[in-house]
């Protein structure tokens, strides 16, 4: 295993931020909140470990109160439940996600926000 | 390393300070003693668990402290998830390593000389502890700590109560003979010890010693009490 750095670090942060006021960011507390042991949030915090498995990540988010993708990102994984997003569409959510591969950052989030939208409107309907 | 000679009272005061001060930031010392977080949220050190005996080439390694880095080590062999059975050893290195740095931080702090060849990032510990080393002064001082962190005799006092509905010691040359018997001179912890330790997660010896220490535990066969008569 080669770890992450970057990943680690951020996490060591997030924690050692939170911990001075709220006993429940010691090493152990989060380890045990996040269903590991505190070997292995010290190892991947040093960057000895590769992070854990998606679920773990998006647990320590929620506990740090944090956007899961940034930190799905920083581990370079991609949360499961996009799997069964595309799974139920193969072929439309494929070519969807194809044909906004070319587009930039801001372009997609503007289509995001279309999306968002429609999404809202149609759900008063 | 040499350091100055304390009393066993002075190390009292100096966990009784800690537990206090600790109380009036995260709400008052209950067992079992938080001593984790008093270490990574109360004093900010930063905690890891590592490989040790490799890192050190010490077999017999329980933890380290980096007195400038702020940083403790415990050897992985103690991690309290992977190896339950190492809880009470693991919260007492913990608490031994505090005591380190309340005790005994003032000596890196205060010598430059020593602080440029042991103390710089990345370099080796400060203080290393070691099951073989624990007869050394500065070990025996953090051990004292470490026993009357976990075990503070008010917190002692109000659980031997709740178990016995009084202050009177247990009679217990009778029941460490019978053990002694059975499984030789190593293991003679007395099944209250091993309750009180249960409750207060540290080892039943370390309990035990504890216990012996306030008097709870009378282990001496003939010596009479007032309730002899």
């Amino acid at each position: 295993m080669t770890g992450n750095k970057t990943f680690g670090q951020r996490i060591r942060d997030l924690r050692e931020e939170r911990k001075a006021k709220d006993p429940a960011f010691s090493l152990r507390r989060f380890a045990e909140a996040v269903d590991v042991s505190p070997t292995f949030i010290s190892k991947m915090e040093t960057g000895e470990f590769d992070p854990p498995a998606p679920d773990k990540i998006k647990k320590m988010a929620e506990l740090l109160h944090v956007d899961a993708d940034e930190l799905l990102a920083l581990a370079g994984r991609v949360d499961p439940k996009l799997n069964d997003i595309i799974k139920k569409q193969p072929k439309a959510i494929a070519d969807f996600l194809r044909t906004a591969q070319g587009l930039s950052a801001k372009r997609i989030q503007e289509l995001t926000e279309q999306l968002k939208d429609e999404s809202r409107k149609s759900g008063k309907r | 390393m040499k350091v100055d000679y304390l009393k066993k009272e002075q190390i009292e005061t100096a966990t009784l300070e800690l537990i206090q001060a600790y109380g009036k930031k995260y709400g008052e010392v209950s067992i079992p003693v938080p001593v984790e977080e008093m270490l990574e949220c109360h004093l900010g050190l930063g905690l890891e668990y590592g490989d040790l005996k490799e890192a050190t080439g010490f077999g017999d390694v329980l933890g380290a402290t980096w007195i400038k880095d702020r940083r403790v080590v415990i050897d992985t062999s103690l991690d309290p998830t992977e190896y339950p059975d190492q809880e009470g050893r693991c919260r007492f290195t913990l608490a031994h390593e505090v005591g380190h740095w309340q005790l005994h931080r003032i000596y890196f702090e205060i010598d430059p000389l020593q602080r440029t060849i042991f103390d710089t990032k990345d370099s080796r510990p400060s203080i290393v502890c070691r099951r073989s080393s624990s007869k050394e002064p500065i070990e025996w001082q953090a051990d004292v700590f470490a026993s009357y962190l976990l075990m503070p005799t008010h917190l002692i006092e109000a659980a031997w109560r709740e178990e016995h509905g009084s202050s009177v010691a247990y009679q217990a040359a009778a029941e460490i003979t019978a053990l002694a018997q059975r499984f030789g001179d190593e293991r003679t912890t007395t099944g209250i010890a091993r309750r009180m330790a249960a409750r207060f997660k540290t080892s039943g010896q370390a309990m035990q010693i504890r216990l012996k220490d306030l008097q709870l535990i009378n282990a001496s066969a003939s010596a009479p009490t007032i309730f002899d008569a």
